[in-house]
């Protein structure tokens, strides 16, 4: 059984389409990728796999239980973190604080935890700071912890926001856009650690870019939309060689 | 090293802050002994101030919420107090648990519906209700009506009557210490980070996995119930109660001290709120200006919102 499967999904803008009848499956344990040129949807079907939008019809699955109707706190809950395509970090607040906002999601403790401070609540604040020392150690910005996150430089700000979606100790990672606004080296850094995802923690990773020769570097399975719509789908060689794929990308010779 | 780095780093570390906080404690409680009622007078409103700011300061300072209405919290708990007093002649310990859930049940009311809004709105809906409770308090018989509740009956504690405005000030200095605990516990906690998320960014807050309606909930009740609790001591405090010592205008001086003190920090807004209770008093005495002293309050305002919209404390470094 696919971890994540996606079966006929329609997101409707008043009348326009920005996903039309899409449906694929995401494999446990792949790196998958939803590529297509800008506006083709790619993003409207992150936020309807998050909840952020709810789909016009259709259906989202993740490990067999409808996603359809959940509110994001409770996709994110199930094990399915999202990273943003412009980079939303909490700016007042430290890359350590930012980075234990991921522990949020699998932590108990409220109100009269904070007020009575009994054993358990101290026990779970240790192990949050834990957890979040240890990712961001993972990514490398140790040296960046107590920095408030509007001081940090982009780069930086990205990897704040991939190490506070480990410290959620995902099943399922989406990373909207992951190398926007990054120089080539750093995009050499990031599939690196995008395979380490992977392979390292074990976690399932599903990207949207529209950066094409990134994705094909570490997918196993690339999926291709244009104006909401899956032109192609496949390994990323063949997927390469579509003739549909390179006309959306390059345009129809004339 | 700039000086503004070398002020926020000294102010950082541990060490200066226990003695800093502990000399102050120590200063403020042994301040009776020096001063006559009068002045003991002006610190106690001080304190009150500051109860008041940091009741507020859990729902604009750590969640980012807009509240117009602080003083229909503290009224609500204030005529709770009262009421059950004059009329059901309880005692006024047994009336503070009644004034909480009070707190509690009026807060989620309110609460429930109008915390899925924008913030903007929710400032509308706060600023309504607040009248709403003014406006019920002054035509309602058990409240009073615009006479309010009078003679008020003094609590005592440990055989102790509280009469004199010592006693006061000192009540009124422990509830400080605890209002303060409280708000550092929250602040580092899971509960109070979730808040700071959901100021920062709800969105992102949400995709981190906080559940925002319930925790911006949890952050509105509390503040009601810190807000109930000092009007019950209020109430017991200044043995009458009226309408009028819940308008706009108290809510509106209890928001400007959190913002003008610094949104979120607590030495900020307890500073805010002795700065917003003790400057009038200041300038009162000397001539031409002391009767103009308001409107250089407002011009300072001005200025520290130009100048430094984080408020008076400042930003922690890096």
């Amino acid at each position: 059984m696919a971890l994540m499967h996606v079966e006929n999904l329609k997101m409707h803008f008043s009348g326009i389409a920005a996903v039309d009848n899409l449906s694929f499956d995401v494999q446990e344990g792949s790196i998958t990728s939803l590529i297509g040129p800008n506006g083709a949807g790619k993003t409207s079907v992150f936020n309807c796999m998050t909840g952020f939008y709810k789909a016009t019809s259709g259906e989202i699955a993740f490990m067999g239980t409808s996603l359809i109707n959940i509110k994001p706190y409770k996709i994110t809950e199930m094990g399915i973190i999202r990273t943003f395509q412009n980079v939303r970090l909490f700016k007042n607040l430290t890359v350590l604080e930012n980075v234990m906002s991921g522990a949020h999601s699998n932590t108990k403790q409220s109100v009269f935890g904070a007020l009575l401070r009994p054993a358990a609540q101290r026990r779970e604040e240790k192990e949050i700071l834990e957890r979040a020392e240890h990712y961001i150690d993972y990514i490398g910005i140790s040296d960046k912890k107590g920095y408030l996150a509007k001081n940090l430089s982009y780069g930086d700000q990205r990897r704040t926001e991939w190490a506070r979606a480990l410290a959620a100790n995902p099943k399922l990672l989406l990373l909207d856009e992951p190398a926007a606004g990054l120089n080539h080296d750093e995009k050499e850094k990031l599939l690196e650690l995008i395979s380490q995802f992977r392979d390292e923690l074990g976690i399932t990773v599903f990207i949207i870019e529209h950066d094409i020769d990134l994705v094909m570097k570490i997918s196993e399975k690339v999926i291709v939309v244009n104006f909401g719509k899956k032109i192609a789908e496949g390994v990323p060689e063949a997927v390469r060689k579509d003739p549909l794929v390179i006309e959306a990308y390059l345009g129809r010779d004339s | 090293m700039k000086l503004r780095d070398r002020i926020s780093s000294w102010l950082e570390s541990k060490f200066i802050q226990a003695a800093a906080s502990a000399a102050l404690l120590a200063f403020m409680a042994l301040l009776p002994l020096f001063t006559d009622n009068y002045y003991q007078n002006i610190v106690w409103n001080a304190f009150f101030y500051m109860l008041l700011a940091l009741g507020l300061n859990i729902i604009v300072g750590y969640c980012g919420l807009c509240d117009l209405g602080y003083a229909s919290k503290f009224a609500i708990g204030a005529y709770t107090t009262g009421i059950l007093i004059k009329t059901y002649h309880w005692n006024f310990w047994a009336t503070l648990p009644v004034s909480i859930i009070i707190s509690i049940v009026s807060s989620v009311i309110i609460g429930l519906p109008t915390l899925k809004l924008r913030s903007d709105y929710l400032a509308i809906v706060t600023l309504g209700f607040a009248e709403i409770v003014r406006i019920t308090a002054r035509n309602l018989k058990i409240t009073g009506a615009a006479t309010g509740l009078i003679a008020i009956p003094r609590p005592t504690f440990f055989g102790i009557r509280l009469v004199k405005i010592t006693h006061w000030y000192y009540v009124f200095l422990i509830l400080v210490v605890i209002y303060i605990i409280i708000s550092f516990r929250i602040r580092n906690s899971r509960f109070g980070r979730a808040l700071a998320y959901i100021r920062e960014d709800e969105d992102a807050a949400e995709a981190m996995g906080v559940n925002t309606s319930l925790y911006k909930l949890y952050a509105y009740v509390l503040g009601a119930v810190l807000g109930g609790v000092t009007g019950s001591f209020y109430a017991v405090k200044m043995t009458s109660i009226s309408p009028g010592s819940f308008d706009f205008n108290q809510s509106v001086n209890v928001l400007l001290a959190v913002i003008l003190g610094g949104m979120g920090k607590v030495p900020g807004v307890v500073l805010g709120a002795a700065f917003f209770a003790l400057f009038p008093e200041f300038f009162r005495d000397i001539p031409v200006i002391g009767d103009m002293r308001m409107l250089f309050f407002g011009l300072l305002l001005i200025a520290v919102i130009i100048a430094k919209p984080q408020g008076l404390w400042p930003e922690r470094n890096k």
